[in-house]
């Protein structure tokens, strides 16, 4: 179960909404950010939080890509490959992710510092290619770039 | 011409609300509410505003509809979704602008009779949203959103309700059941949000750069908004170019500016001097442009006389370094992952199509490969639930199209002529 | 009017509806997939696109609306085209399995590929692969063969409301998955197997053993299980029954099911079944032939009437039994036993409390249509948990909230926690104060009625503590306000009573308040019935007091009546209750004790006590389909046909009489059938030919079966009373005894579970329901479980004065923190066995809430 604290989070979140059910995706952002991954500890405590049967909160999550259906690395990296970070040589980074950190695409690095997603667009076309690392744009990318970034996170 | 809705954004501190009332900000809102409702959407009627989310809509004819519905309460969403790849247009107003869109929605939700709004901001911008709420929280301060806003007892409340990696959220019905915490999977229509949307009352859904509008149209009139840009959907329009130019970025300019000048002036040309080989005009889903089809001007009237479609603004340039089998295959990848499962052929179809490019793509393509990717394109276009389909369908039959000897050789090589 | 032309053909329609609907009422018929009359609009699966003038696309016809003048064509060459288009796209990751598929013959994707033909090897790509889910006990999923129409996830959240299963993923990765992914966990209704088009979830019963086409006789009856009475179509081969469906267009439970009406009718072909007579000889059960039986039974019961007297007999009725059954086993008890020592365990609480409520509001006061539930406004739910008792009523609870409506619950009820139920949970021992301060509430914001002045002079002198109720109840003040304001606002509220409020201490005041709050506010009375037939064996006159009909036996004009019908001198004096029956046998004064399709030792509370009352007969008889304990201590038992091997009638809740018909054969005797042997050979001869002769006889002795007859009851209505005579009015008299609970706070007292998925000792003889809840368990809060440091599967010793148990307990948060809920099905591991009880002395039904408990955790 939630701790006490994220209980009150999603009670705040659910007052703004005019139906609990509303709350349903912060809700599980939270449930993600408390137990790390969807687990069905996560999805049991949302289902009982805001009174969402469980497997319409699991059905709900799965819809979405976001949301991580097994245990993630410590910072997760996010690398665009749609068309315009395509052309500007993005899969490179993605071979350059996999031998340089083991990280392939939707996996976890063995040292369980990374996981690495590969995105649709994530509206960083203009200065592409770019990823979010945790909550961080970096664009422009060249794998360079990349190890110079990587190492501000540990 | 001056910007308007990316005004003032290299100051680092253009979110601040201080900062943007010093920029000449929340000027709109007062007026706007010394004015009857039915005044603004006069006003915006006058002013010929159309969506800036793809399908270029007229606002005022939407607004008409939802503030004549009588249920109570009426919401305003705003579409932050910005998922249609190339797009990049939104995100400068949400992180950099935010006052601009608050302002904008308040007005807005004055003008529709609305009292609550929620900004649907995709989940791809976790920094957007930090920005937003702080914002929204300045504007709480100041009174411009609240119980009595202007001290005109004007109610109006903004949330930012984050997606979670949905392109098909964009799509407004879609991103309403998103909203109401379920799977984004568009709705039928009728009934339309505007008499039937959010928590089952009417709504009205606008794009960020739409909303973005208003403050400057009120504050100009909306006669004078109408001069700007093309004549038959006017207004500044932010275009965002992506790919080979020297200069790739968003553009406020007016709306109707030829896609030639923006590459070719705006964008300072062709990276490195290469050539052309094609340009999607409008974000993915809109119909890629041969080198020689782009003296055209971008805007939601001109554009479909041209063979495409304006879309969100969103110009991808490719030079002579790209295959474009391979971007065809990569746009199915991404209407195949995008596709919300809810009908056949999209569900379906989508995933056929990009296996069969990729067998293209990696040499291992057979006779009859293409006439079997417009046979199914043909089957998907028309017969799917939302645009989405249809946007999938059409991407593989104009890039076959215009391009077809380069999907031939693929086939009959075995191998991309591109990229060896 | 709106007129549209569809195929040229020219349709008047009363109001818009879609053009899928305006087609079919013109007989002109859609192909459809993702559509089902039972679920909303869904406009998915894209195969039901026509052609609309002026409309530039396609249009799917499940979800448009027709307007004025529209001119469509569902049937053309470029609609073909399209069609087989979409069905390429389904076929293109399906297995093709259909040699091996249960639902080919039946599969709507097949008999559309066949109509609009196929589109041949384009797909060159891997199919999607995904093994069949074999986890569950029950149900079989095979998402290669998912069409992901949604159908199935619609019916779970949108009508069954159990949203038990989900689509999980979105896109072409989309697929149907309960919650664990594995095991359904869920209410097993299987009514999603039932809206699946194709063989992508389907029951594990019978699987692979039959072919659709094969299923040679299908049988429209009624299920054996609870009161609620649904229609189902038994469907046999080899007179083995190999599917229980439901029916769309029946007016009980149109389409729907429960698990036990569903998947618990594999006692009928059980291997225990009795097959020959058994008889005592030293000592032990030895097979007989039936003439020895039969012979045995009579000369033995003479004897008994001859030396101690008609009143040394008595005869307990079956609610699993047809009324034809109980209509002949009262008439053999009072005509040729000479006793109205007849009762069943109807009296465990629905008899006293019909009987109590009928006294108030008059005859037939309980019997309203379930389905009216959904279109009231509100519903007042208390006693049990109407979701698990009787399943397809509590869905019609769960259609009022989706509709609008509010649930106001006194306690929680699990099966209704996701339906916003407005929630009142007095703490243990206050219901009745509850009760009360709800009442004088309502007096005070509706005020009295004026129409009842009886029940109102009862109400003067309430005794209500309102402003007190939070702290003595243990609720917040301003729940209780607004479970006040919902229930005074609602203009057609319904109130659904369970058993446990009936057998509470206190039970018939209880009964009398929520009947005063049901006064007040204008509303309908649902008692729950656990039983199939538990209504029709108190109508056929299975009762101390009762002949068929209701007529009270102390009424010599009544008696005068039936004295004639029956042609014989009748008994004047009430018989035995079943409890006094126990108490009775115990003390010598009973010496024969006749049961028919009913297992006392179990079904009654105070196992011990039961089973010395019966040990201390000289001659105990038990006619049932199994050798049930009571079976075990009999010294004559017969086997008797099942209810899917005989014809008669069932009357259910709502007092609606419907046909039961035998759908297998079985060597045998009807209960009746067997009764009239042993009557003839007593010297009363009775020589019906079958089941609506008797029905032709009750219909003219009982005044509320008047005119009826089978042909009348299969074309539709035959609800209770049928063209009899009126209903009797309310009495000028209400007894009331007002006692309260001796329950301490602190204290663990047990509960009856009345499980989803067992009913009585029936369903354990069902293995699709045994494997689905294979054991008793003990379920206790999660603060019990921590102050006892008790975790889910712990096993413990629950010990009460009567008997001590061991079994594990379960933690599970929608328990009281006083109760341990314990239900009452499993061999040797009964609530019942664990519980005294004392009569309330208004509704002579037993109070079961005192018993107090102690768990203690076993090492092992
Ligand atoms: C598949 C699909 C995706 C869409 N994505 C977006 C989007 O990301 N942002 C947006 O503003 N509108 C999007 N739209 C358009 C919206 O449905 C809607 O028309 C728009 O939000 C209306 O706002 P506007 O009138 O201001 O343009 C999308 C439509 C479709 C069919
Ligand atoms: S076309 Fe159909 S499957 Fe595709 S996104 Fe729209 S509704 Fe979903
Ligand atoms: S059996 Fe009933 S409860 Fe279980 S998944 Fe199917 S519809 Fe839902
Ligand atoms: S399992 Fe059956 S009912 Fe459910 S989505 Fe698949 S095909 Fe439809
Ligand atoms: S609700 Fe009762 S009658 Fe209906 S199927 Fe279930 S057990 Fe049988
Ligand atoms: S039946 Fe109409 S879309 Fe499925």
């Amino acid at each position: 179960m939630f701790r006490e604290t994220a209980i009150k989070e999603i009670e705040a979140i659910r007052e703004q909404y005019p139906t609990a059910r509303a709350a349903l995706l912060p809700a599980i952002y939270v449930a993600q950010r408390e137990f790390g991954w969807l687990s069905p500890e996560a999805y049991e405590s949302v289902s009982s939080v805001l009174g969402v049967p469980r497997a319409t909160v699991r059905g709900v999550a799965t819809f979405y890509a976001m949301y991580k259906h097994r245990p993630m690395g410590r910072h997760l990296v996010q690398l665009c490959t749609n068309v315009s970070c395509m052309i500007l040589g993005a899969e490179k980074l993605v071979d350059f992710l996999k031998n340089r950190y083991g990280l392939e695409a939707g996996g976890m690095s063995s040292d369980g510092r990374f996981s690495l997603v590969i995105m649709e667009c994530i509206g960083a076309c203009g200065t592409a290619p770019a990823m979010l690392v945790n909550n961080d744009f970096y664009e422009n990318l060249t794998e360079k770039y990349i190890e110079e970034i990587l190492e501000k996170y540990r | 011409m001056e910007r308007v809705l990316l005004k003032n954004i290299e100051n680092p501190e253009s979110a601040d609300i201080n900062e943007y009332k010093k920029a000449g900000g929340y000027k709109g809102l007062p007026k706007a509410l010394g004015m009857q409702p039915r005044e603004i959407i006069d006003e915006v009627k006058k002013a010929g505003l159309r969506g800036r989310g793809g399908a270029g809509f007229p606002v005022a004819m939407k607004w008409t509809f939802a503030s004549a519905d009588p249920k109570f309460p009426k919401y305003l969403l705003c579409n932050a979704d910005e998922g249609e790849p190339g797009t990049f247009k939104d995100r400068p107003i949400l992180e950099k602008n935010p006052h601009i869109l608050i302002e904008g929605m308040a007005i807005s939700g004055y003008a529709l009779g609305a009292e609550y709004g929620y900004v649907y901001l995709r989940g791809e911008y976790p920094g957007a949203k930090d920005v937003l709420n702080r914002a929204i929280a300045q504007a709480y301060e100041q009174g411009f959103l609240g119980d009595n806003i202007g001290g005109k007892g004007v109610r109006f409340h903004l949330a930012v309700h984050q997606g979670a990696g949905a392109y098909i959220c964009g799509e407004e019905t879609a991103l309403i059941e998103s909203l109401e915490g379920d799977k984004g999977q568009p709705r039928i229509k009728p009934p339309f949000p505007v008499n039937v949307g959010v928590f089952s009352k009417p709504t009205v859904v606008n794009n960020v750069e739409t909303l973005s509008n208003l403050p400057y149209l009120i504050e100009i009139g909306g006669e004078a908004y109408s001069k700007i840009g093309s004549p038959d959907c006017p207004g500044p329009k932010i275009y965002c170019v992506s790919g080979h130019v020297e200069r790739p970025g968003v553009y406020e300019l007016p709306m109707g500016t030829s896609l030639k000048d923006i590459i070719y002036d705006h964008c300072g040309g062709m990276k490195a001097g290469r050539k052309l080989k094609a340009v999607i005009p409008g974000g993915i889903s809109t119909p890629v442009l041969p080198p020689d089809k782009i003296d055209c001007p971008m805007d939601f009237v001109n554009m479909p006389k041209h063979g495409s479609m304006l879309g969100s603004g969103a110009v991808i340039v490719m030079d002579e370094s790209v295959c474009l089998v391979k971007v065809c295959f990569r746009a199915l990848k991404f209407f195949e992952h995008e596709s919300c499962g809810k009908c056949t052929p999209c569900r379906e179809g989508t995933g056929w199509l990009r296996k069969i490019l990729g067998r293209i793509e990696h040499g291992e393509g057979v006779d009859g490969d293409i006439e079997l990717l417009l046979s199914v394109a043909g089957n998907i276009l028309g017969k799917t639930f939302c645009p989405l389909g249809d946007g999938a369908a059409s991407v593989v039959q104009n890039f076959i199209k215009h391009f077809r000897p380069e999907f031939e050789e693929h086939i009959r090589a075995g191998k991309c002529m591109v990229n060896g | 009017m709106i007129t549209v032309t569809i195929n040229g053909k020219e349709i008047k329609l009363e109001k818009a509806v879609t053009v899928l609907e305006a087609a079919r009422s013109a007989g002109i018929k859609i192909p459809t997939l993702c559509w089902h009359e039972q679920l909303e609009k869904y406009g998915g699966c894209r195969l039901c696109l026509v052609e609309v003038e002026k409309m530039p696309r396609l249009q799917t016809a499940c979800t448009l609306m027709v307007a004025d003048g529209m001119i469509i064509r569902t049937e053309t060459d470029t609609i073909a085209e399209v069609r087989r288009g979409v069905l390429e796209f389904l076929l293109i990751n399906h297995p093709l399995d259909c040699p091996y598929c249960d639902k080919a013959g039946e599969c709507e994707l097949q008999d559309l590929v066949e109509k609009y033909g196929l589109t041949k090897g384009r797909f060159r790509e891997q199919k999607r692969k995904v093994p069949e889910a074999l986890e569950d006990p029950v149900l079989v999923r095979n998402m290669e063969r998912c069409i992901v129409c949604t159908r199935c996830v619609r019916m779970c959240e949108g009508v069954q409301g159990a949203s038990a299963i989900s689509v999980i993923n979105r896109g072409g990765h989309s697929h149907i998955e309960p919650f664990s992914g594995g095991r359904f966990d869920c209410e097993y209704c299987g009514n999603c197997v039932s809206v699946c088009p194709v063989g992508a979830i389907m029951s594990r019963l019978h699987r692979h053993s039959y072919r659709p086409w094969q299923l040679g006789s299908e049988t429209k009856t009624v299920c054996p299980y609870c009161g609620v009475g649904c229609t189902v179509v038994v469907q046999v081969r080899d007179d083995i029954i190999k599917r229980v469906v439901p029916k769309l267009g029946t007016v009980v439970n149109n389409g729907l099911l429960c698990s036990r009406g569903r998947f618990g009718y594999e006692f009928v072909g059980n291997k225990e079944r009795l097959t020959t007579p058994l008889i005592r000889k030293n000592g032990l059960l030895e097979p007989s032939t039936w003439e020895e039986a039969i012979r045995l039974i009579a000369s033995r019961l003479s004897e008994i009437k001859d030396k101690h007297g008609s009143n040394a007999i008595a005869g307990i009725a079956s609610p699993r039994c047809t009324n034809e059954d109980n209509y002949v086993f009262q008439k053999f008890m009072r005509v040729a036993v000479g006793t109205n020592n007849i009762d069943s365990t109807a009296r465990t609480g629905f008899a006293g409390a019909q009987g109590f409520i009928e006294n108030i509001f008059g005859q037939g006061a309980t019997g309203n249509i379930i389905s009216g539930l959904a279109n009231s406004d509100a519903v007042f739910v208390i006693g049990g948990d109407p979701t698990t008792i009787n399943p397809i009523l509590g869905l019609q609870i769960r259609a009022c909230s989706r509709r609008g409506g509010n649930i106001l619950t006194v306690g929680h009820m699990k099966g209704l926690r996701y339906y916003t139920p407005l929630e009142l949970r007095p703490s243990v021992n206050t219901e009745i104060a509850l009760l009360e301060g709800i009442v004088s509430a309502l007096m005070k914001k509706k005020g009295p009625p004026g129409s009842h002045p009886v029940l109102e002079a009862r109400l003067k002198d309430l005794n209500a503590q309102e402003a007190d109720l939070p702290r003595i109840c243990g609720i917040q003040g301003k729940d209780f306000s607004r479970f006040i304001d919902t229930l005074a606002e609602a203009a057609t509220p319904s109130f659904v009573i369970g058993k446990d409020m009936i057998q509470s201490k206190g039970g018939s005041y209880g009964l009398f308040l929520v009947s005063a709050i049901n006064y007040i506010v204008n509303g309908r009375i649902y008692l729950l019935s656990e039983r199939a037939n538990e209504q029709g064996l108190l109508d056929m006159g299975c009762a101390p007091d009762l002949f068929p009909g209701y007529r009270p036996i102390t009424y010599p004009e009544f008696r005068k009546r039936y004295e004639n019908a029956w042609k014989t001198g009748l008994p004047d004096k009430p018989g035995l209750t079943i409890f006094e029956m126990m108490e009775a046998a115990k003390a010598g004064a009973l010496k024969c004790i006749y049961v028919m399709g009913e297992n006392p030792v179990f079904n009654l509370p105070h196992t011990k006590d039961v089973e010395a009352g019966l040990k201390n007969l000289s001659f105990l008889v038990v006619q049932d389909i199994f050798l049930t304990e009571t079976a075990k201590m009999a010294d004559v038992v017969l086997p008797a046909l099942s209810w899917a091997e005989k014809d008669g009638t069932f009357t259910n809740m709502e007092r609606r009489i419907q046909l039961v018909k035998k759908a297998v054969h079985r060597e045998g005797m009807e209960d009746w059938k067997i009764l009239s042997e042993i009557s003839s050979n007593m010297g009363v001869r009775m020589n019906y030919s079958d089941a609506e002769e008797i029905f032709g006889e009750i219909c003219r002795v009982s005044p509320l079966h008047r005119d009826l007859n089978y042909e009348e009851i299969e074309k539709g209505d035959a609800i209770y009373p049928y063209k009899g005579e009126p209903l009797r009015g309310s009495t000028d008299e209400i007894h009331i005894e007002k006692s309260a609970g001796r329950e301490e706070r602190g204290k663990l007292y047990l509960r009856v579970e009345r499980p989803l998925f067992h009913s009585g000792t029936l369903s354990r003889k069902a293995p699709a329901l045994v494997n689905i809840c294979p054991e008793a368990v003990a379920r206790i809060s999660p603060a019990t479980a921590a102050a006892l440091s008790l975790k889910d599967g712990d096993i413990v010793r629950a010990s009460s004065k009567t008997g001590a148990l061991e079994l594990p307990v379960a933690v599970d948060e929608a328990i009281d923190d006083s109760a341990v809920m314990l239900s009452n099905n499993f061999q040797g591991k009964g609530a019942f066995s664990l519980m005294e009880y004392e009569i309330d002395p208004v509704t002579k039904a037993p109070c079961l809430d005192s018993n107090q408990i102690i768990l203690e955790k076993v090492n092992r």
